[in-house]
C-alpha cells in the first residue's frame, strides 16, 4: 500500500511538472525579453586638469639626468646597474643619484632637480 | 598609468620591465631588466627609456584642459540578461549576477534612512592616496545595496560602513582583507548570525552587508580593479566578500568590543578591521589538541610569533574558549591582554609579549580607548588604527559546539554608530 501511494505521488509530481512546464517557460521567455531601466552604480571621480609635460631632450650628450630612488627595495641596485649602462653607452651623459620616498620627493630634492637636471627618472613604482 | 592620469599627466612616459627587482643581484638585474625587453611591447628596455627622454612630445601628450572620462549614462535600459552582461563587462559587479537596481527597488532601499539621497555619504580611495579619491552619495550606496541583495533593514549598517570611506578591497600588493564587527541590539533585529559559521557567509544579513560593502567599494570608490586599483600579488580569498561578524554578546564572558571602545551596551555600533585576514600563518597553534588545554598560553604564543607585525593579532574566540580563558582568571579582555602582551599592546605596532603575568594589578585596557567627541552634524566615527588601536584584539563570536577558534592579523579602525544612519 505504501509503495502504491509513493508511486502515485511520483506520478502526480511528474504530471504537475509536465503540466506546469509551458507556463513556467512562458514566464522565463517574457522576463528575458521585457525591457527594464536600471541605475548606474558608480560614484563620482574628481575633476582632473591636464598638466603640461616637459619638452624632450634633443640629445643626451652633455646632459644631466637625475635617478630618483623612491626607496622601494632593490631600486638602489637597479639604478646602479642602469647608471653603469649609461656610462658605457652614453659616456657624455652625467648621471646623478637622488633619494625620495615612496610617498613623495622632498622639496629640497625637487628644487635641486629643477635647478640642475635636464631630465629625471623616478623609480620604482610599488 | 592610473596614478599619472590622476595627477594630470595621462601621457607620462612610463618604462615597464619584468619585475620584481626585490632580492635580485646586480647581475640578475642587468640580464633580466637592463638587457631585457619591455614585457608589454617587447622593445628593449634601455632603448625605449632613451627614446622616452628624447622623442618629442606628441600632439596628444601636449593636450591641456580637463581630462574627460566616460562614466556612462545615469541609467541603462535593456533586458535582464543584457543588463547583467553589461554590468559584468563594465566591472560594476563582483563577477556574480546582481539584483538589477531599478528605480523602484532603490527607492524602497532609501526608505530605510532619513538621510537625503543626494547627501554625500563618503569619500573613498583604494587604500592609498596614490589612487583617486571618489565621492558617493546615499543613493549610490542604495543602488549598490540593492545590487548586493540587501534588505532595506540592513541599509543603516551599509551606510555606516560607507560613511567611513574605508574600502573593503585594498589596493595593496600584499592583498589585505577587510572585516567589520557589529555590536548591539541590531544583531537580532536584522538577523545577523553570531552562532555556527559566524565568520562565514551563513546568514543573509552577514552575506548581503559584506557584499554591499564590496560593491560600494568597487563602484563608489573605484576599488578592486585589477591592474589599476587592485594590485594583490596573489590576492586574498577574503576579498570575495567582506567579512561581517556580529559578536555573540550573550554567550561571551567579556564586555562587548563596542563597550570596550567606549560605547554603551546595546548601542548599535560597527567597528572596522583591516589586515591580513581572520587566519594567519601563526594560527596553526589554535588547532592544538589535548586532554588539558592552556588557552591563554596558546594565545600568548601566537601573539609572540605574530607581533609585532603590521596588523598585530586578533583572536576570534568561540564562547567556550572565551570561558576557558575567563575561568583561568582572565575575566576581562584587559587582564587577558596584559597577560598576552606583557602590557605592550597599546603601542600601535607594539612589541613581543614579555614574561607572562597572572591577572592582577592594573589592567592594560582595550587599546582603542574612549571614543572621541562627535563632530557636529556627522555620525560618530573614531580612529583606532596605527598607534592607537594597539596590536592585540579579542572578538567573541560563534557557537559552542566545539573548542575551536581563530587567530589572524587584523587591526581595528573606526567605530561608527549605526543608528545615526537610520
Amino acid at each position: 500500500m505504501k509503495r502504491f501511494i509513493f508511486a502515485a505521488g511520483i506520478a502526480a509530481l511528474c504530471l504537475g511538472l509536465f503540466c506546469s512546464f509551458p507556463t513556467m517557460n512562458d514566464q522565463v521567455q517574457a522576463a528575458s525579453t521585457e525591457k527594464m531601466t536600471v541605475l548606474n552604480p558608480m560614484g563620482t571621480p574628481p575633476a582632473i586638469q591636464a598638466k603640461q609635460m616637459a619638452p624632450r631632450l634633443d640629445t643626451l650628450d652633455g646632459k644631466t639626468i637625475y635617478f630618483v630612488n623612491t626607496g622601494y627595495i632593490g631600486t638602489d641596485r637597479l639604478m646602479e646597474v642602469m647608471s653603469d649602462w649609461f656610462k658605457a653607452n652614453y659616456p657624455k651623459t652625467n648621471i646623478v643619484m637622488a633619494r625620495g620616498s615612496m610617498t613623495n620627493i622632498p622639496p629640497a630634492v625637487m628644487a635641486e632637480i629643477g635647478e640642475k637636471a635636464d631630465a629625471a627618472i623616478v623609480g620604482l613604482g610599488h | 598609468m592610473e596614478v599619472s592620469f590622476n595627477y594630470g599627466m595621462p601621457g607620462l612616459r612610463i618604462q615597464y620591465f619584468l619585475g620584481p627587482v626585490w632580492a635580485k643581484t646586480n647581475e640578475q638585474l642587468k640580464k633580466q631588466i637592463v638587457e631585457g625587453n619591455n614585457p608589454i611591447n617587447g622593445k628593449p628596455v634601455m632603448k625605449e627609456l632613451v627614446e622616452s627622454l628624447t622623442k618629442p612630445l606628441t600632439a596628444e601628450e601636449k593636450k591641456m584642459g580637463e581630462l574627460k572620462r566616460d562614466m556612462g549614462p545615469a541609467t541603462y535600459t535593456g533586458t535582464a540578461d543584457e543588463l547583467q552582461q553589461l554590468f559584468l563587462e563594465k566591472r560594476y559587479t563582483d563577477f556574480m549576477p546582481v539584483i538589477l537596481p531599478t528605480e523602484e527597488k532603490v527607492a524602497e532601499m532609501l526608505k530605510a534612512t532619513s538621510h537625503d539621497p543626494d547627501e554625500q555619504l563618503g569619500r573613498m580611495n583604494p587604500g592609498s592616496e596614490a589612487g583617486e579619491t571618489w565621492t558617493y552619495t546615499v543613493k549610490t550606496a542604495a543602488i549598490n545595496a540593492v545590487m548586493a541583495g540587501a534588505k532595506p533593514e540592513y541599509f543603516p549598517v551599509i551606510l555606516a560602513l560607507g560613511s567611513t570611506g574605508s574600502t573593503a578591497i585594498n589596493v595593496s600588493d600584499n592583498g589585505f582583507a577587510a572585516a567589520a564587527v557589529i555590536n548591539g541590539d541590531i544583531r537580532d533585529e536584522i538577523g545577523l548570525n553570531y552562532e555556527e559559521g559566524a565568520v562565514g557567509p551563513y546568514a543573509h544579513a552577514n552575506t548581503a552587508i559584506g557584499r554591499a560593502w564590496n560593491l560600494l567599494s568597487i563602484n563608489g570608490g573605484n576599488c578592486g580593479k585589477v591592474g589599476t586599483t587592485y594590485m594583490g600579488t596573489v590576492g586574498n580569498a577574503q576579498n570575495a566578500l567582506a567579512t561581517i561578524m556580529a559578536e555573540n554578546e550573550e554567550m561571551s564572558p567579556f564586555q562587548p568590543l563596542s563597550v570596550r571602545r567606549g560605547f554603551q551596551k546595546g548601542e548599535n555600533i560597527v567597528t572596522l578591521f583591516s589586515g591580513w585576514g581572520v587566519l594567519s600563518a601563526a594560527n596553526w597553534k589554535v588547532n592544538a589538541w589535548g586532554p588539558d588545554m592552556n588557552y591563554p598560553q596558546i594565545a600568548k604564543d601566537i601573539y609572540a610569533q605574530q607581533s609585532p607585525g603590521l596588523f598585530g593579532t586578533v583572536l576570534i574566540l568561540s564562547p567556550p574558549i572565551a570561558d576557558f580563558i575567563a575561568d583561568d582568571g582572565y575575566d576581562t579582555v584587559e587582564k587577558f591582554t596584559e597577560f598576552v602582551t606583557g602590557g605592550s599592546a597599546g603601542g600601535g605596532f607594539g612589541g613581543f609579549g614579555g614574561p607572562g603575568k597572572k591577572p592582577a594589578g592594573k589592567p592594560a585596557g582595550e587599546p582603542a580607548g574612549k571614543p572621541a567627541g562627535k563632530p557636529a552634524g556627522k555620525p560618530a566615527a573614531k580612529f583606532g588604527g596605527f598607534g592607537m588601536g594597539g596590536n592585540f584584539h579579542v572578538i567573541v563570536t560563534g557557537a559552542s559546539n566545539n573548542n575551536y577558534w581563530m587567530a589572524g592579523g587584523l587591526m581595528p579602525g573606526r567605530s561608527v554608530n549605526i543608528d545615526e544612519w537610520r
